[in-house]
């Protein structure tokens, strides 16, 4: 296992190099200020480079898509990406939200107890530039996760209910979940949600967010992280995402080319033996 | 506001024996939206939907009819409704009889509750349905074929005979297609090259049909009534604007490698190989054995391709034509000759002394002999003998594959191909059509079949051209998929639109497009429906993140509307 | 027997509620065979409303998910049989997305059976019959949906 320093040293001459052969305008990372404090930073200087960290986890991927908004044409940004940035960006360049020739990832490891602060079970990027990989969580090992998400449903809708009402209607999850760029977003307005009216309409609010991420969420955790009231909003995720993967083998972010069969693989072939799907009918399940 | 007219049908006290009519009125009379309640007795046979459209016509008036179902005469009432003027978002239809009266029979308060809600929920959803705009389209005289194969070639010939303009697009030198390297074409045993010079003649001396050959298709772009589609013949670069796109552009034959022996030893041959050595002089063999079912009906292509039986024993008889003494076997796993004509030709076959040995998939036939073949080698699926067949020609009978270049051809014209390729009708019901409207597809780019089927099918998508093409002009909503006019398009909101396309990914009709936002030179897009495409099915509208997808006539409000009102 | 339909059900103890049902079927299948059962007079409880749809893929899962928050105790969605969709394959894009809606369902201890998901053809009247009545008797014997979820009812439109 590298150390940080020796990551952020192999980082620094990499990302260097990026900017010195042109290969980007700039790189978006995080940097150690004055005064100790990090934060995202803009790199358009090689000797800028010198400030570059890597820690602590801050999720890069919705800010570098603001900033491509606004770029110049010709304008390319190298985005230093954990697993969940490259994702989640790779989401965006599918949804027609970030060009995909305007962006240069730079992957980094996470550390294992990043993982496992994350349940995380992918904790590095599929081009893995800057690191080792770490062994992944399974989020369903996770008692939290478990107490939510296994076991009869009615008491567990008691659970949830006990939690989602904590909700105070910040759009936090919102604000920072990289996918959700919709303007105006369906939470603000009737007749989905009426704004700026607590308590939240429960359902409606927290249903209808979590459903637009069902085959999007790479499980970045920004969303749960931003949210004040501490709502494990991940978890509800995670039921989509392991029905995806066990129902249709997917998994959001993986790759560019990879199409979602939420809205792709329609039955096309009359002349194939259609068995009725088994999750059809569900009456005799 | 107070605009909505409510006709409750009564259906000869049908719905008002179980249904209380009069707390129904009562309740919509004291509704603030409902301007007028007229019972009536039976709305289907007083013929009363003029005079509601006529009373509903002016101004902003909204009509909510309740009656039966929409199968039994509710949709006959609103599609007399539709003829009298009154257009799908200012009209509902709620179903009291079959839906109400007649399945709570035994529970009258219930229904009557419930057909309070149904009311309610039609009102509200007539308070928000809105309109999307229709569109009249010009269409284009010309129809394109794209394939001078048989079906191509019937297809270009029957619509000139219409007095309908043709551009038959052929990527080879000459028409023909399949059938120009076919020796004798089963069942009549006809030179098939009289078929061919006899169309090569049409097209020269009709002015109707304008033939380019060695043509290749650049681009394509439009809906039904304007296809623009560039292509170079001969070298040069043309442009045709048609109304409609025949697609004939014909399979390919599956080359037999890897399969007995083919290529490894001499006289191993494929069945367009046997025809090529006709077509030069006449193939003298003692034992000659047709093998069928070479990669078909198998794991990867599980089809059967229909013409090679029929070819098989067609060059079987053949060969005993040109050696009396010759002996034929044909080894099968099934023989498929349906109709009357082709079983009366295997019949012939089985006369004329043709052998027929059944195989089964699982112990195929063995080809022996060192440079070329001398015996082949076959386990008798009924008897179970094994047995050894002297042979001094084995000819493998492969299927139809789907054409090189149906991949490149179906993404230009936006229809959907089948698991093996091949292009795929929209829906069984309609057999020559594809899933946009104004591209039809025939012959063995749709599916295996021999010239004559080639032909009856380009003969059906010419009928379907020329009856689009046949018109001036034509309105997007009669590009219906059910009976009747569409009730609606999909309209988006560009102002809110994020770009994301889930909408254009799942569009089963290839009705919406992805453009760059204009003008502000950045990596945005927005979403853009085409009408004529458009079929009202909804599902953009479920995928679109924010609602910036909206059907009008049945917009996110009227249908939150009635699921809040369904139990008020 | 007077039918309980108001908003009281909270009140009512899990055995003697009516449960609200709310069926979404498309014109071209689902709601022909709930004509079917209708013309065969077959006597059905009370508690569902049908809103009728062309297709199935215009049932928006938010349009789900407000009718449970809108207090319904279960939904139906009743499309055509795969590769009888008029509108091409439209019904299996809806079938998947309301695949993950139950997962979701389930995951947020609501249940995925209180979304049905099914299909039929034309004609089968018996078959709406017999969905409606297994499918009231399966939600009858579950807890109601509590209000608390149900905050945003009877408000907005
Ligand atoms: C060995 C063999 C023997 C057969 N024997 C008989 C028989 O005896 N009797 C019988 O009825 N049938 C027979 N058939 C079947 C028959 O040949 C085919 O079914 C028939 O030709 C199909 O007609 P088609 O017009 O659909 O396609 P094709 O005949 O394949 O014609 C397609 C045409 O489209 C052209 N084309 C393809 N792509 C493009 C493009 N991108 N742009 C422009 N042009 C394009 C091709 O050049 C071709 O001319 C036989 C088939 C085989 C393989
Ligand atoms: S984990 Fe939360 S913030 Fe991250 S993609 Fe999923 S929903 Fe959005
Ligand atoms: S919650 Fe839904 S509508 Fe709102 S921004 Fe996210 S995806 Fe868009
Ligand atoms: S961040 Fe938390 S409190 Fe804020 S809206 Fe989201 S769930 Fe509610
Ligand atoms: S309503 Fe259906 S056909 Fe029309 S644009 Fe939307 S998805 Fe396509
Ligand atoms: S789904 Fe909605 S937001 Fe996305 S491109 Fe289509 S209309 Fe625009």
């Amino acid at each position: 296992m590298k150390t940080q320093q020796a990551m952020i040293d192999q980082a620094k001459s990499l990302l260097k190099k990026l900017l010195e052969d042109g290969e980007a305008t700039a790189v978006f990372g995080l940097a150690r200020g004055m005064g100790g404090v990090t934060a995202p930073r803009i790199f358009t200087m090689p000797d800028e480079l010198d400030s570059l960290v890597l820690e602590p986890k801050w999720p890069l991927a919705k800010p570098a898509m603001e900033i491509l908004r606004t770029a110049p044409g010709g304008y390319r940004l190298a985005v230093v990406c954990r697993g969940c940035d490259e994702r989640a960006l790779v989401e965006l360049i599918k949804r027609n939200q970030v060009d995909a020739d305007a962006l240069v990832m730079v992957g980094v490891a996470c550390s294992g107890e990043q993982a496992s602060i994350c349940l995380c079970d992918r904790p590095y990027p599929s081009k893995l530039d800057i690191g080792e990989a770490a062994h992944g969580v399974d989020p369903f090992d996770d008692p939290g996760v478990k107490y939510l998400l296994e076991g009869d449903t009615h008491t567990r809708m008691g659970r949830w209910e006990r939690v989602l009402k904590r909700c105070v209607k910040c759009y936090g999850c919102r604000n920072s979940c990289p996918i959700c760029v919709c303007d105006p977003c369906k939470l603000e307005g009737e007749p989905w949600v009426r704004r700026g009216i607590i308590p939240t309409e429960i359902l409606s609010f927290h249903l209808i967010r979590a459903f637009h991420l069902a085959d999007t969420c790479v499980a970045c955790g920004a969303c749960q992280e931003a949210c004040p009231a501490g709502i494990p909003l991940v978890t509800l995720q995670h039921a989509m995402r392991r029905a995806l993967r066990e129902g249709f083998e997917y998994e959001a972010g993986l790759d560019v080319n990879e199409k979602t069969p939420v809205l792709f693989d329609f039955i096309q072939a009359p002349e194939k033996d259609r068995p009725i799907p088994d999750w059809i009918n569900t009456l005799r399940d | 506001m107070k605009n909505i007219t409510v006709f409750l049908c009564t259906c000869f006290d049908e719905i008002n024996r179980v249904v209380d009519y009069e707390r129904l009125c009562s309740h919509l009379s004291d509704d603030p939206r409902v301007a007028a309640v007229t019972v009536s007795r039976g709305l289907c046979v007083s013929g009363g939907a003029g005079e509601i459209g006529a009373s509903v016509k002016s101004g902003d008036g909204r009509v909510l009819i309740a009656a039966c179902s929409p199968l039994a005469r509710g949709d006959q009432v609103m599609r007399d409704l539709e003829r009298a003027g009154v257009p799908a978002f200012r009209r509902h239809l709620v179903d009291l009889r079959e839906g109400c009266a007649w399945i709570h029979g035994n529970n009258p308060a219930a229904a009557t509750e419930k057909a309070l809600d149904l009311l309610n929920m039609g009102l509200t959803a007539l308070e928000y349905k809105e309109p999307s705009a229709d569109v009249t389209l010009k269409i284009a005289d010309e129809v394109l074929v794209i394939g001078a194969g048989p079906a191509g070639m019937a297809a270009a010939t029957a619509l000139a005979r219409c007095g309908v303009d043709v551009r038959v697009l052929e990527r080879g030198a000459q028409p023909g297609g399949m059938l120009g390297l076919v020796s004798r074409s089963y069942p009549d045993n006809t030179d098939p090259s009289e078929k061919i010079a006899a169309f090569r003649d049409l097209a020269a001396s009709d002015p109707r049909i304008t033939f380019h050959s060695k043509v290749k298709i650049i681009s394509a772009r439009g809906y039904a009534g304007n296809f623009t589609v560039r292509f170079t013949a001969e070298g040069e670069e043309l442009q045709a604007h048609a109304g409609a796109v025949i697609i004939a552009t014909g399979g390919r034959v599956f080359p037999p490698k890897g399969y007995y022996r083919y290529g490894e030893v001499r006289e191993v041959v494929s069945q367009i190989e046997l025809e090529a050595r006709f077509r030069k002089g006449p193939v003298k063999k003692e034992n000659a054995v047709f093998i069928q079912c070479v990669g078909a009906r198998c794991e990867e292509r599980p089809y059967c391709s229909t013409i090679c039986c029929p070819a098989s024993i067609k060059n079987a008889m053949r060969i005993m034509d040109e050696n009396e003494n010759a002996r034929v076997w044909i080894l099968h796993r099934d023989i498929m000759m349906p109709g009357t004509t082709l079983e009366a030709y295997y019949k012939k076959a089985m006369e004329r002394g043709v052998r027929f040995i059944r195989y089964a998939e699982s112990d195929p036939p063995r080809i022996l002999g060192d440079e070329a073949v001398e015996t082949v080698e076959v386990r008798d699926d009924i008897t179970g003998d094994r047995r050894t067949i002297p042979a001094d020609l084995v000819v493998l009978s492969t299927p139809l594959i789907a054409g090189t270049d149906a991949e490149a051809i179906g993404d230009l014209f936006g229809i959907q191909r089948d698991s093996y390729g091949f292009f795929r009708e929209i829906y069984p019901l309609h057999p020559v059509e594809t899933r946009i409207d104004g591209v039809y597809i025939c012959g063995s780019a749709r599916w295996p079949v021999s010239s004559e089927q080639a032909m009856v099918q380009g003969e059906a998508a010419a009928m379907k051209a020329a009856a689009l093409v046949g018109r001036q002009t034509i309105r997007a909503s009669e590009f219906s998929r059910v009976p009747g006019a569409k009730f609606g398009h999909a309209r988006v909101n560009e102002d809110t639109c994020s770009g994301c396309g889930n909408c254009a990914a799942v569009c089963s009709f290839d009705a919406i497009r992805l453009q760059r936002r204009s003008g502000e030179g950045e990596f945005r897009m927005v979403s853009r429906v085409i009408k004529v495409r458009c079929k009202a099915c909804g599902n953009c509208l479920s995928v679109c993140p924010n609602g910036s997808m909206q059907m009008p006539e049945m917009n996110t409000k009227a249908l939150y509307g009635m699921v809040g009102k369904a139990f008020s | 027997m007077a039918v309980e339909v108001s908003n009281n059900h909270k009140q009512q103890k899990a055995t003697e509620r009516t449960p609200r049902i709310l069926v979404f079927a498309c014109k071209w299948c689902g709601l022909i065979g709930a004509d079917g059962a209708g013309r065969k007079r077959e006597p059905l409880p009370p508690n569902f409303r049908v809103i009728p749809v062309e297709c199935v893929g215009s049932v928006e899962p938010d349009a789900v998910i407000r009718a449970f928050a809108d207090g319904m105790d279960g939904v139906i969605v009743m499309g055509c049989h795969l590769g009888g969709c008029r509108f091409n394959d439209a019904n299996h894009a809806a079938f998947k997305r309301l695949e993950l809606l139950r997962a979701l369902l389930e995951g947020v201890g609501i249940g995925r059976d209180r979304l049905l998901v099914t299909f039929g053809t034309a004609h089968e009247g018996h078959q709406f019959t017999d969905v409606l009545r297994n499918f009231t008797n399966l939600i009858a014997k579950k807890e109601s949906l509590d209000t608390s979820w149900t905050s945003s009812r009877a408000r907005m439109i």
